[in-house]
């Protein structure tokens, strides 16, 4: 396969290409979903094979992709890829200016403890068949399933100034889902939440202990039907780090992907309210939060030696002490701002084109443990677990719910509420932080599904969050 | 190639007697104009051949997917499901495939990559930026064209066929000071209906109202004319409680309420997919013809949408209806008279990120975009900063006090995969009492 992509690299070497790049990808997955203990899909796509071309002619970008792995078909995605520069160089104003990498020749090879594309069939059914047994056996929960998604890619990265690279990665999403009904209405709980991605293999599905966890969803689920909402307009929260990565992931990551300060993603992922003056300066949170994307921590899905456009892993630190420094860029967009690319320019599969995409995007941890937050907190309540979520076109005004919340009363817990939501503008938000928990609470949380760009892409990145307070957050809004 | 493959299904099928076979075969084009500042973005296109295929031994199954299928890889993959099928957990709810062999009537379509090729494409997007640029508006969007043919064949005997070639233009002018952005799309299989002018003149009227002054508004309850995308994507958020599917997992709406009323008498809705200015289809997923269903009729909830799964899990009739071209009947109310008979109001061109809080109490959160505008005794007036709304659907449903005498269609589009468009075909509609829980304060 190496060959192939030395040999259309060489293809694209024609009059005019100012640069050009090649990926090829090779993806499996599996999926096993069980519902009210019955296995109802179990299935495999294996070799997932594709290509992606990209040319820049005239200042003008050309991509062609396809999963068709015929000579002939190549041969089209090729003289495609250049037909689309050319032509689309007629319809623009100002040339792409593309600052030259340094080239790059490198491997990785991720080997998961337990690989669950080699693993018995049995051992994976039977694991998960148990534990959507046990969800049927309680007459109040109504409907429940579980789902597992095993995922491996092996990629090829490769442009005209030099840059080789290959990697091989494994993730996988662990999931079950439980809902309450009492003739009135539904609730429900899910676990290990929404974030639930991770890099790794069949261990993880292990680790987070999905069986120990299933009594515990049942039995909140069905006190939630009869659990209060909250009725205070303001409250302070602590929000748990199953929910804190949506919120980060939405409300910063999103909001700091520097492709939407230039509109290219106004048509469906939208804008920012980040404008290019506010580098440097803008309070984007109080002085404890730091928050930065660094593709060079292994332990999360957002891991690479290189990115799809050439530029190695690195760390970037977008928020030091509450003040906005650096954003996430590709190599056309960084020098429009002044900065250097930060290695978040990805694509899902090879035949998509790639974006400015979120890798690994963190908070950096604070001091202490949750328990000693909640003992920290007078009234309040501690919530987790993403039932809903929204933001506006510029990331600025965000609503969510979470599954449950956790009343807390002179620093105890002393009962739950039902979907609570909380509404915030992103800067003030940030800016009432004024605890995060320390190391030891600190995690990598993840997604398979963050969708963006068009044709869209979903990709998989992961965040490091420990709980945090925020104070004096509006928590009343209902439909 | 692909009608070989097609062939090669079809004698598969023949070939095993205790196994039943479900194949999707699908090869697909895409030539994606992305476009931004009036100029271009990337230019994309994109090729696939794929066969999907799910294969069941009495009620247990197996599925897998094969890019660039071979007949080598085919029986390669078969070979080794016969050696474990036998040890997979059954699912009892399980019955039968897809049984209707019915076919519906195979359209010729043109491919539409060609039609409307790169150079048409440019010429309309220059002509609509050298519009706008006076107004100090940019243009930014996507002008896509599909190709794709599809056969279903299972082991049942269907052996179906459906050519599928939509356009999808959407242009957004944004304001070059403020951001402030509106909204203009054609979307159909039938580019003959686009016309230049009309577009133009509608995104020009749109930029005109999008330059008046820039307004916040407070929370509470408004009067508010939803445009014809707002109302399409209430209902088609709603359609999932119309599902046998959420039926049986006892988070639909509209449990128990099987002819009763449930909307205003002003309320019908059809998902018909032989409109001749939508996107069409043909078949569901399974195969079955896809078929007109009346959803709701003068405000009477009289049918779930029920897939081949579900109708032999409930006892219930398979409808041939996937909610891919709803169609709502029309009123009586100019839009003109619409805006004349507010005295405060605001009008809302598109929706943004909505996500149901409880989906059975229909209850969810979103945003407005792409032009929200105040109406003041009678006129549109300024440009308001997007909203937030907390609402239910059903309520909203139960609010429309006006109905438009004209509809439009509206493209949607899936976005993800193979990048599925569907249209559906909507009239402006006035709600009462619609809740406003937040300002974004940003445009």
């Amino acid at each position: 396969m190496k060959k192939l992509v030395y040999d259309i690299l060489n293809k694209t070497k024609t009059l005019g290409v100012t640069f050009a790049d090649v990926r090829y990808t090779s993806t499996d997955d599996e999926t096993i979903f069980f519902e009210k203990g019955s296995l109802k899909h179990y299935g495999r796509n294996l070799d997932a094979e594709a290509i992606g071309v990209r040319v820049l002619i005239d200042g003008c970008w050309g991509f062609a992709g396809t999963d068709i792995m015929k000579t002939v078909e190549i041969d089209k995605t090729i003289k495609k890829a250049i037909e689309n520069a050319r032509q689309g160089a007629k319809f623009r104003t100002r040339k792409v200016d593309y600052i030259p990498q340094k080239s790059v020749q490198t491997s990785y090879f991720f080997q998961p403890e337990e690989d669950p594309f080699l693993m018995d069939n049995q051992t994976k059914l039977n694991y998960l068949q148990n534990i959507s047994q046990n969800m049927t056996t309680v007459p109040k929960i109504v409907y429940s399933y579980i789902y597992n998604i095993y995922y491996r890619q092996y990629k090829i990265y490769a442009n005209t100034e030099g840059t080789f690279v290959d990697t091989l990665v494994y993730d996988v999403l662990p999931s079950m889902y439980v809902l309450a009904n009492n003739g009135k209405e539904s609730m429900c709980r899910t676990y290990p939440g929404h974030m639930n991605g991770r890099r790794g293999g069949f261990e993880v599905v292990r680790a987070i202990e999905m069986e120990k966890n299933t009594a515990i969803i049942m039995e909140e689920a069905i006190k939630l039907l009869d659990a209060p909402r909250i009725e205070e307009e303001k409250a302070d929260i602590i929000i748990g780090g199953g929910h804190l990565a949506l919120q980060l992931h939405e409300s910063v990551g999103h909001a700091t992907e520097a492709d939407r300060i230039f509109g290219k993603e106004i048509s469906y992922a939208g804008k920012t309210f980040i404008k290019p003056n506010m580098l440097g300066n803008f309070k984007y949170g109080s002085p404890i939060v730091n928050i930065y994307s660094d593709s060079t921590d292994t332990r999360g899905m957002g891991f690479h030696p290189v990115d799809d456009e050439g530029t190695p892993g690195k760390r970037a630190d977008l928020i030091k002490n509450g003040i906005l420094l650096d954003q996430q860029t590709s190599r056309e967009i960084a020098p429009l701002l002044g900065l250097q690319p930060s290695s978040n320019m990805l694509a899902s599969y090879a035949d998509d084109i790639p974006l400015v995409r979120m890798t690994n995007f963190c908070l950096a941890p604070g001091k202490g443990s949750l328990a000693d937050l909640i003992a920290d907190t007078e009234n309040g309540y501690l919530i987790d677990h993403t039932k809903t979520w929204s933001i506006d076109d510029n990331r600025n005004n965000f609503q969510f719910t979470t599954e449950i919340g956790w009343k807390i009363k002179n620093g105890a817990i002393t009962g739950i509420v039902k979907e609570p939501t909380y509404f915030g503008i992103t800067p003030q938000f940030w800016n009432a932080c004024d605890r995060i928990c320390g190391e030891e609470e600190w995690e990598m949380q993840g997604t398979f599904h963050c969708g963006k760009g068009e044709p869209g892409q979903t990709m998989h990145l992961s965040h490091g969050v420990a709980p945090a307070r925020f104070r004096d957050i509006v928590v009343n809004i209902k439909a | 190639m692909i009608l070989k493959l097609k062939e090669l299904l079809l004698q598969i099928c023949q070939e095993y007697s205790e196994l039943k076979f479900v194949f999707h075969l699908r090869n697909w084009h895409t030539d994606f104009l992305r476009f931004y500042q009036s100029q271009t973005n990337y230019n994309i296109s994109k090729s696939s051949l794929s066969l999907r295929t799910t294969i069941y031994k009495g009620k247990r199954s197996y599925g897998f997917s094969l890019n660039d299928p071979t007949e080598e890889k085919l029986r390669e993959k078969i070979t080794e499901i016969e050696g474990f099928i036998d040890s997979l957990p059954e699912d009892p709810d399980f019955v039968d495939i897809e049984a209707n062999t019915a076919k519906s009537a195979e359209k010729q379509k043109k491919d539409n990559r060609l039609e409307v090729n790169l150079e048409k494409k440019i010429a309309i997007l220059q002509h609509l930026a050298h519009t706008v640029e006076p107004h100090n508006f940019k243009i930014y969007g996507t002008f896509i064209c599909n190709y794709r043919n599809l056969y279903i064949v299972n082991s049942n005997g269907l052996d179906k066929h459906e050519i599928n070639s939509p356009i999808y233009l959407e242009v957004k002018a944004v304001k070059q000071d403020t951001e402030v952005t509106v909204l203009e799309t054609f979307g159909g299989e039938d580019f003959s209906h686009f016309n230049l002018e009309r577009f133009t003149g509608n995104l020009l009227a749109k930029v005109i109202a999008g330059s008046n002054e820039i307004t916040d508004l407070d929370a509470g309850e408004y009067k508010v004319i939803l445009a014809p995308r707002c109302i399409g994507e209430f209902f088609s958020y709603l359609m999932g409680s119309a599902s046998a599917r959420t039926l049986d997992n006892k988070t639909s709406f509209f449990e128990d309420k099987i002819d009763q009323k449930v909307f205003p008498e002003t309320i019908s809705l059809t998902d018909d997919p032989d409109h001749p200015e939508m996107i069409q289809f043909e078949y569901t997923g399974s195969g079955f013809p896809y078929q007109k269903l009346k959803i709701i009729e003068k405000g009477v909830f009289r049918n779930y949408m029920v897939d081949n799964y579900y109708a032999h899990k409930l006892n219930m009739k398979e409808t041939g209806s996937e909610a891919s071209a709803l169609v709502m009947d029309t009123g009586d109310k100019s839009l003109t008279e619409m805006i004349n008979s507010i005295d405060k109001g605001i009008y809302i061109s598109s929706l943004h990120y909505m996500n149901f809080i409880n989906h059975k109490e229909t209850s969810l959160t979103g945003l407005t975009r792409d032009g929200t505008f105040l109406i003041e005794n009678g006129k549109i007036t300024r440009v308001i900063n997007n909203l937030r709304f907390t609402e239910k659907i059903s309520h909203i449903i139960e609010n429309i006090i006006a109905v438009e005498d004209k509809a439009v269609t509206v493209p949607f589009s899936h976005n993800y995969g193979h990048f599925g468009i569907e249209s559906c075909r909507m009239p402006h509609v006035i709600v009462d009492n619609f809740k406003i829980t937040s300002s974004t304060g940003t445009i």
